[in-house]
């Protein structure tokens, strides 16, 4: 062990009521601001496993027709640019096109096409606002977690059923259905009967209460559109792809296309946001654990003066005293981080369990906490830097102390 | 070769109208195994002298050699380095450090020099307590003694690198008379059976006599005594 090292040890009991508050207020720094994290990490994390499980990571949705200039007539020099003049017209004319142009695409995983549309459902001698999403359930499983959404009934009948549906759960529970109840859709002015075969929850309040899953052919004829789709939802190999693959998908099927990041930026931006305020509130506590331990540090340097002296006498160096300072804010901090590390996956886990209901943007009945090495790392970093920042300045005075004018000032 | 030596040593301390020359070209030899006391009034320049030969403080002018070193220009890492392999100090107050035991505190020059392994380290503190009569005493803490036995502390951490040089600034001037009589045989004793030299500050004119030398400052000069 260093000389300055075992120095630092034994320095360290000299102000010990001081020295504690600092790593108390080191290890909560540090451990709340772990759990923070991961509670509003994880809440993120949550958020968008169901809105990719739900809408996709990219969607292609409308035909781009650019039109650049306007001619005077027919074959005429005389031209007007009409430059950003962009029409967009609904819905993908060719979807089997697409989906064939989407293949080139190593980054996408699967594709799906869907039909949107409006239609009054009408059951227990009531009429309710409804969006149908015709599927081919085969591809759109590949594409969503419709799977995972269930929470009563059986896809495999729905799958049997050509007249079959999933129904969002709050419609469920507004119309007071029941599987196997018959109930009308009425999209283009002719009602057709079809057979509840399961519902589905997401979590997401507007998806549960206007959603309603039927077959591609089926809602085909309730909207009366025999070709064509509304949009295609597609999947990738990483979520991340997204953004820079879009444009590039944009570009090559001449249709508009939208990344979940976009799609969802403003819920993004609010987590993001409490996710960084979270984090400035916490370290805060890390700010001051760090003022602690500078007044500490400067107490200590005030009260060893003599010491410091005497170690200087008998040769050690500027650098040795230096370092015995930092030294004791390096043992404080890192006692900190351990046990504020292990204060906060013990507390990441209690928070866990801890049951809550939350509907509205997902479906939990817990806590969402998301087990993250880099909070640990972040707060680890941020409790090092301030308090070795914190440990400098005392350290530099110690080391600026001249040894012969103490021995003076004290023999005299 | 002397083991130290003093040429035309000068010094001025503090600042504008308050500036002391407080020495004025002094200059001598110490040689090994002899002990030296400096006497003087207060202000003589006493300290100031024993502080710019202990490398503590820097002349203005002059040369200081230790052996066949000039050390008045050497930079601090140097001169720091010199005074842990070949000076020890001792001073009117211990200054022992209360945080560690008595063995630990002889112990901390030589964890410094890096020389011996902790088991030699703790072996040559052991030695050295017990050649200042404190051999039963090794595990207490510095403010678990006595004044008269921290102060024998001090002087087993002075020879704790066998020192060539040792300084003393009023080793005894905190103590009664008995323990001051005890310190300054042992510190006597010492350099004479080990070979070192001993250069003391001390006003006591009783204990200066029984030093080998005297060199009597006056005005920051070494001057002949008054009869």
């Amino acid at each position: 062990m260093s000389p300055a090292l075992l120095i630092a040890l034994r320095f360290l009991g000299a102000r010990k009521r001081a020295m504690l508050m600092s790593l108390t207020g080191i290890v909560f720094g540090v451990a709340f601001f772990v759990i923070t994290q991961a509670q509003t990490a994880g809440f993120e994390a949550y958020f968008i496993k169901t809105i990719l499980g739900v809408n996709g990571m990219v969607r292609v949705e409308e035909r781009i027709q650019s039109s650049r200039s306007l001619a005077a007539s027919e074959g005429s020099a005389f031209a007007i640019a009409v430059e950003g003049s962009v029409k967009y017209i609904p819905g993908i004319q060719f979807p089997n096109k697409v989906i064939e142009a989407l293949h080139g695409f190593p980054e996408v995983a699967a594709a799906s096409p869907v039909i949107r549309g409006n239609a009054l459902l009408l059951a227990n001698f009531r009429e309710y606002d409804s969006k149908p999403y015709g599927i081919d359930l085969a591809s759109f499983l590949a594409v969503s977690n419709l799977e995972q959404s269930i929470v009563n009934g059986r896809l495999r009948d729905f799958a049997g059923n050509p007249y079959g549906l999933i129904v969002g759960a709050r419609i469920a529970r507004r119309l007071n259905l029941q599987i196997g109840d018959s109930v009308l859709l009425d999209g283009a002015g002719e009602p057709q009967r079809f057979r509840i075969e399961a519902f589905f929850e997401t979590g997401i309040d507007q998806v549960d209460r206007e959603r309603i899953y039927l077959h591609l052919p089926a809602i085909r004829t309730l909207l009366n559109r025999p070709t064509g789709v509304s949009f295609l939802q597609i999947n990738l190999v990483d979520p991340a792809l997204a953004p820079a693959l879009a444009p590039r998908i944009q570009e090559a099927v001449g249709h508009s296309t939208m990344a979940w990041q976009d799609r969802e930026k403003t819920w993004l931006q609010v987590f993001s946001v409490l996710r960084v305020s979270s984090a400035l509130t916490i370290s805060t506590i890390i700010f001051i654990s760090g003022l602690g331990m500078f007044n500490t540090l400067v107490m200590i340097v005030v009260d060893k003066t003599r010491e410091i002296a005497i170690l200087r006498s008998m040769g050690y160096t500027r650098a040795d005293i230096g370092r015995v300072f930092m030294f004791q804010g390096g043992i404080v901090v890192a006692l900190g981080v351990i046990i504020g590390c292990a204060a906060a996956a013990a507390g990441t886990f209690t928070l866990s369990k801890i049951p809550i209901r939350i509907r509205g943007i997902f479906a939990s009945d817990h806590f969402v906490v998301l087990w993250d090495p880099w909070h640990y790392v972040a707060a680890a970093l941020i409790a090092t830097v301030v308090v070795l920042v914190a440990s400098y300045f005392p350290a530099r005075r110690a080391a600026r102390l001249e040894p012969g004018a103490i021995i003076r000032g004290s023999s005299s | 070769m002397s083991l130290l030596r003093v040429e035309d040593l000068h010094r001025h301390l503090g600042e504008g109208d308050n500036r002391v020359h407080a020495l004025r070209g002094v200059a001598f030899s110490i040689e090994p195994g002899r002990t030296y006391a400096i006497a003087g009034h207060s202000g003589s320049g006493k300290s100031t002298l024993l502080y710019l030969l202990g490398l503590l403080d820097v002349p203005d002018a002059g040369k200081i050699w230790i052996g066949d070193q000039e050390t008045s220009r050497l930079d601090e890492e140097a001169r720091t380095a010199i005074r842990n392999a070949r000076m020890g100090f001792v001073f009117q107050f211990h200054f022992l450090l209360k945080e560690f035991t008595a063995l630990e505190n002889v112990m901390l020059p030589m964890r410094k020099l890096g020389k011996l392994s902790e088991t030699e380290m703790r072996a040559k503190a052991a030695g050295l307590l017990d050649s200042v009569g404190l051999a039963d005493k090794g595990r207490r803490l510095g403010n678990q003694l006595s004044g008269g036995e921290q102060q024998r502390v001090a002087i087993a951490r002075a020879l704790a690198n066998d020192p060539a040089l040792i300084l003393a600034d009023e080793p005894t001037g905190n103590l009664d008379q008995a323990n001051a009589d005890r310190v300054f045989a042992l510190l006597r004793d010492l350099a004479h059976t080990r070979g070192q030299a001993l250069l003391m500050v001390s006003h006591n004119p009783e204990l200066a006599r029984r030093c080998d030398h005297v060199l009597h400052m006056r005005d920051g000069m070494i001057v002949q005594p008054r009869n």
